[in-house]
């Protein structure tokens, strides 16, 4: 292989990992990946250290050179349909390895999939917000006035993706704005739950599968990875109780 | 027990939605629609049994992952497409929030408590999910030496 092609590789290599680790693939899956398909490729040695913030892939080729990249992560977005792709596309490689070109073909096929019908997510707010209100004790009315409130919830966090605000900030925002919604929801007489109908939403906004996942990975070996999701979902944690209290403790009495 | 139907149900619409925000693709949401009711029954056999909140956690975990981990392979799709929704009833977004409002508000005494069962509750389920994750890998493996020798 020429060096360029070797890099050119290596770069596709990356990409496919890119993709899975934005999906929300699990540490494991995503180091597991890269090293299969760089051997796929004829490197005869891959090293690679992935963490939720960043991958480092070494390489050595046959002739002995040694190939390094670094990619930085930050956006993620768990997206199940993209880690199936990708794995489908890796199990297909280490079968029988694509051409190069063809294999960057598949990968932005993959990047550019559709984002699928334009009620998905609204939809997903008013089911998961709605039960999870009448799941944790609340009435039907109550799982009413969540769902009505989880299209409050849907539109700050459109509007914040758009206007590009910190994750931090935009989550006090939600969960305060949440609280503001709920609050008007029982004032107008539609729920009488007030904490059910604000943690079926907050089912949405709290890191709680993050929080599982991080402690699997600590205890799988990926330690970093398992410290930075772990701090990462207590901080949002903090972020939405501080929206909640922003709001509750001056409307809502003894919440 | 109509309680218990009641949040049966709501649990498997529940898991159905985050299936539906992760993305997941067609027919598996029925799957996922059907193993979060399975997951939530898992828990209050487990609580029934034992009632004990923490191993009742880890016990569903642990049916719950083994029967992704099944339904995965006859789909053929990667395990936490099935797996991460269908744990969402267990999530412990509830306490996580008593947690960190009782934080907020001050109250130490609340926030140890409930700080204490969040961890706890995390930790349960990570342990079942492993357990099967690792009872799975080494049963692959077995399976395919056997396969290979003979």
């Amino acid at each position: 292989m020429q060096q360029q092609e070797q890099e050119q590789t290596l770069c596709a290599i990356l990409d496919a990992g890119e993709l899975l680790l934005t999906a929300g693939a699990e540490i494991a899956r995503v180091e597991d990946t890269i090293r299969r398909l760089a051997l796929a490729y004829g490197f005869v040695r891959a090293d690679v250290l992935t963490i939720t913030a960043s991958m480092v892939v070494t390489v050595q080729t046959a002739d002995r050179a040694v190939l390094t990249h670094t990619r930085r992560i930050t956006r993620r977005e768990t997206d199940m349909r993209r880690i199936e792709a990708v794995n489908a596309l890796s199990r297909a490689v280490c079968a029988a390895p694509l051409p190069l070109p063809e294999l960057v073909c598949r990968l932005d096929e993959i990047r550019a999939m559709p984002a699928g019908p334009v009620w998905r997510k609204p939809a997903a707010y008013l089911l998961v917000a709605g039960s999870f209100a009448v799941f944790f004790g609340g009435s039907w009315r109550d799982g009413l006035a969540a769902m009505l409130c989880s299209l409050v919830l849907y539109v700050i966090g459109r509007a914040g993706d758009k206007l590009g605000l910190q994750q931090i900030v935009l989550t006090v925002a939600s969960a305060a704005a949440v609280s503001l919604a709920a609050v008007a929801a029982v004032k107008i007489g539609l729920g009488q739950g007030l904490d059910y109908i604000i943690i079926g939403n907050i089912m949405l906004l709290i890191p709680g599968i993050s929080l599982v996942t991080s402690l699997r990975d600590m205890i799988v070996g990926d330690t970093i990875s398992g410290l930075l999701g772990t701090s990462e979902a207590l901080l949002r944690a903090l972020a939405i109780a501080a929206g909640c209290a922003l709001v509750l403790m001056r409307l809502g009495g003894a919440a | 027990m109509a309680d218990m139907v009641l949040q049966t149900a709501t649990a498997a619409v529940g898991a159905f939605g985050f299936g539906l925000l992760f993305r997941v693709s067609g027919g598996r949401l029925v799957t996922i629609l059907l193993g979060g009711a399975a997951n939530w029954v898992f828990y209050l056999l487990a609580m029934y049994v034992y009632a004990d909140r923490v191993l009742a956690y880890f016990l569903a975990a642990l049916a719950t992952a083994a029967l992704a981990e099944v339904l995965s392979r006859f789909m053929k799709t990667p395990v936490i497409t099935l797996l991460v929704p269908m744990l969402i009833p267990l999530a412990p977004g509830g306490d996580l929030y008593h947690t960190t409002f009782a934080l907020v508000r001050g109250d130490v005494t609340a926030f140890t408590q409930y700080g204490g069962l969040v961890l706890r509750e995390a930790g349960a389920i990570s342990f079942g999910i492993i357990l099967v994750a690792c009872v799975a890998q080494t049963a692959q493996k077995i399976w395919r030496l056997s396969k290979s020798s003979g």
